[in-house]
């Protein structure tokens, strides 16, 4: 590793530790350690939503996808991008208002019960690990691949760090790494972009014809069609894209770190100007990839087209821009797996150690004991799956985690705010019918069945890499079964009334508030 | 105040559920578009080099961002009336 990559590292590593030595100061309660005491501002929280939501995936995999696709790789960004919508007309405010520090607090505020927040905890443990070990293991062969670390040091060094933010800062410290994360991440792409027009001499049609050139695609790169073939398959992806977002708890839990749902609103405002300007500029990047260091030449260094931006930070700028890039990388990467830890972390000590088994009457010292145990457990977990895991191509549970999310948690919470009729046998058999139907889609498809070098050597029984468009109506179908075949819900009409109001307006009953 | 509170959550409805439906017919039409029409989609668009396909993919980010902040609005102004409502209710 040269001295310019070590520095910026070092920097990096440096910066996110005095937040974290700042934040630990100031994560002396469960309040302040599961959701920053609702301190931040809704633009901060949108920052912060940001730098949760924009993965290495999206950085990287988005600007690859776009060098070596064209227009289908731009695609994924759009059903990125109007999740938020979802999210925003349908969960955030109801969330916020029924929830404390999970996702189980939202549902159980309908439905209390240990078995619900059971199933609401196990859910959102397993989309955040699942979503974390992806993270890791592309972590691992990222800093391999651009500064020659080995494997197992780059997860350990990343899997270590994502802990001590946890561990000591909590939601405090994982929120203003999020922040920073996205102002460098901002900045970066921006200047990377700028370069791009200034190498054109600012001249968009220029940029377009060099792209022409650069890729084999020619004239038809500009058009669709080169990456989703299958009409089906691509529908159920926008559909997995589009909802998934609703369902995902890392996401959800950063509407608590708000005082109210007018910041609530302005966090998910904030987040789409953010991530919707970072879209564009990846695919600045994207086509500048194509036009300055041109497809041969990429596909000759990474065949995934994965490095394409730090690539072109190296064509166009040299070591230095190369180096803030993987910087830039790195910290996306220990931002997302921060948020995820501290997801994963919440599920399991307050849902299941502070509601389940302590039944409630743990004391705040105990319950931020457990906390920190917990995110250590975690970090500790995650990492030494991501070390085994080397040689396994794992890349697939990214897209499984938004299949997850759209098949369990979504229908569960949508129905539990809007379906008076809705029960708890309902949105249990919601949540597990989601579940397994995503699994075992997953299982049977290409992905893992697969002649050429899948887990299993034989043909897939289900055609389709995203099952979303068979495992979201399951988890819906699952809900609605579960409750016209179920007995009433002991709540009455008033109950739920009152409870709806509460929902969508934040109004609580005199008996609510005693 | 119940009645009065949950008259202002279907009046809030009214506007919101047709407007997501809008949303969501705009957003899985670019999908069905680019199967069902494709060579409508790759015809050049009134900007010029840019095809169709690209102008609708483009719209999608204003949209989201237009679609939000209507959103906000909308909703600040009813929650000025449920505070009214208890407001009321106190005196």
């Amino acid at each position: 590793m040269n001295l310019t990559y070590f520095l910026f590292f070092v920097c990096i590593i440096v910066c996110t530790l005095i937040i974290t030595y700042w934040a630990a100061r100031r994560s002396n309660t469960t309040n302040r350690f599961y959701i920053a005491s609702g301190s931040l501002t809704g633009f901060q929280n949108g920052m912060a939503i940001a730098g949760d939501f924009i993965s290495a995936a999206s950085f990287l995999g988005i600007v690859g996808m776009i060098a070596i696709s064209g227009y289908d790789g731009f695609l994924y960004s759009i059903g990125f991008l109007v999740s938020y919508i979802v999210v925003l007309f349908l969960v955030a405010e109801p969330v916020h208002r029924l929830g404390k520090y999970s996702l189980g607090d939202v549902i159980c505020s309908r439905f209390p019960s240990g078995q619900m927040r059971m199933i609401m905890a196990i859910g959102a443990f397993m989309i955040s690990i699942l979503y974390m070990i992806p993270q890791l293991v592309a972590s691992g062969f990222l800093l391999r691949l651009l500064l020659n670390i080995d494997y197992s040091i780059s997860v350990l060094v990343i899997g270590g760090l994502m802990t001590i933010y946890v561990v000591f800062g909590g939601m405090v410290a994982t929120s203003w790494v999020q922040i920073v994360k996205t102002v460098v991440l901002m900045s970066g792409t921006f200047l990377l972009a700028l370069i791009v027009f200034s190498n054109m001499n600012w001249n968009l049609p220029y940029l377009l014809e060099k792209v022409k050139t650069g890729s084999p695609l020619g004239e038809s790169f500009f058009l669709p069609g080169h990456q989703f073939g299958n009409p089906l398959e691509f529908l159920s992806l926008q559909l997995a894209l589009v909802l998934g977002t609703a369902g995902l708890p890392h996401i959800l839990i950063r509407l608590f770190t708000v005082r109210n749902t007018f910041e609530v609103r302005r966090s998910l405002i904030s987040s789409t100007w953010i991530i919707g300007t970072f879209y564009i500029m990846t695919l600045v990047l994207g086509l500048g990839t194509v036009a300055l260091l041109g497809f041969d030449k990429l596909i000759a260094i990474d065949p995934t087209g994965n490095l394409a931006a730090p690539l072109l930070a190296k064509e166009v700028g040299g070591d230095f821009l190369l180096a803030f890039v993987s910087a830039i990388a790195f910290t996306t990467i220990v931002a997302v797996v921060a948020g995820l830890v501290i997801s994963a972390t919440t599920a399991f000590s307050h849902d299941i150690f502070h509601h389940i088994f302590k039944k409630g009457k743990s004391t705040e010292l105990e319950q931020l004991k457990a906390a920190r145990w917990t995110a250590l457990g975690i970090g500790f977990i995650s990492t030494m799956f991501a070390l085994q895991l080397e040689a396994i191509n794992v890349t697939f549970l990214v897209s499984m985690t938004f299949i997850v999310a759209a098949s369990s948690n979504f229908p569960v919470l949508i129905l539990t705010i809007y379906w008076k009729r809705f029960t708890q046998v309902g949105a249990i058999i919601g949540m597990v019918s989601g579940l397994l139907a995503s699994l075992v889609l997953v299982l049977l498809g290409p992905h893992i069945m697969n002649s050429d070098g899948g887990w299993i050597a034989r043909d897939a029984v289900i055609s389709l890499y995203n099952p979303g468009i068979i495992s979201i109506p399951i988890g819906f179908l699952g809900a609605y079964l579960g409750t016209i075949c179920s007995s009433k819900q002991a709540q009455t009409e008033a109950e739920f009334r009152r409870f709806y109001i509460r929902s969508q307006t934040g109004i609580t009953s005199r008996s609510e508030n005693s | 105040m119940e009645e009065r509170v949950l008259a202002l959550i279907r009046e809030r409805k009214k506007m919101l559920i047709p407007t997501l439906m809008l949303v969501f017919l705009f957003y899985f039409m670019l999908p069905l578009s680019l199967t069902l029409l494709p060579d409508l989609m790759n015809r050049t668009s009134f900007i010029p080099g840019l095809t169709w396909a690209w102008v609708y993919a483009f719209m999608q980010i204003p949209m989201t961002w237009l679609v939000g902040w209507g959103y906000h609005v909308n909703a600040k102004k009813l929650e000025e009336k449920i505070n009214g409502i208890k407001r009321e209710e106190l005196k």
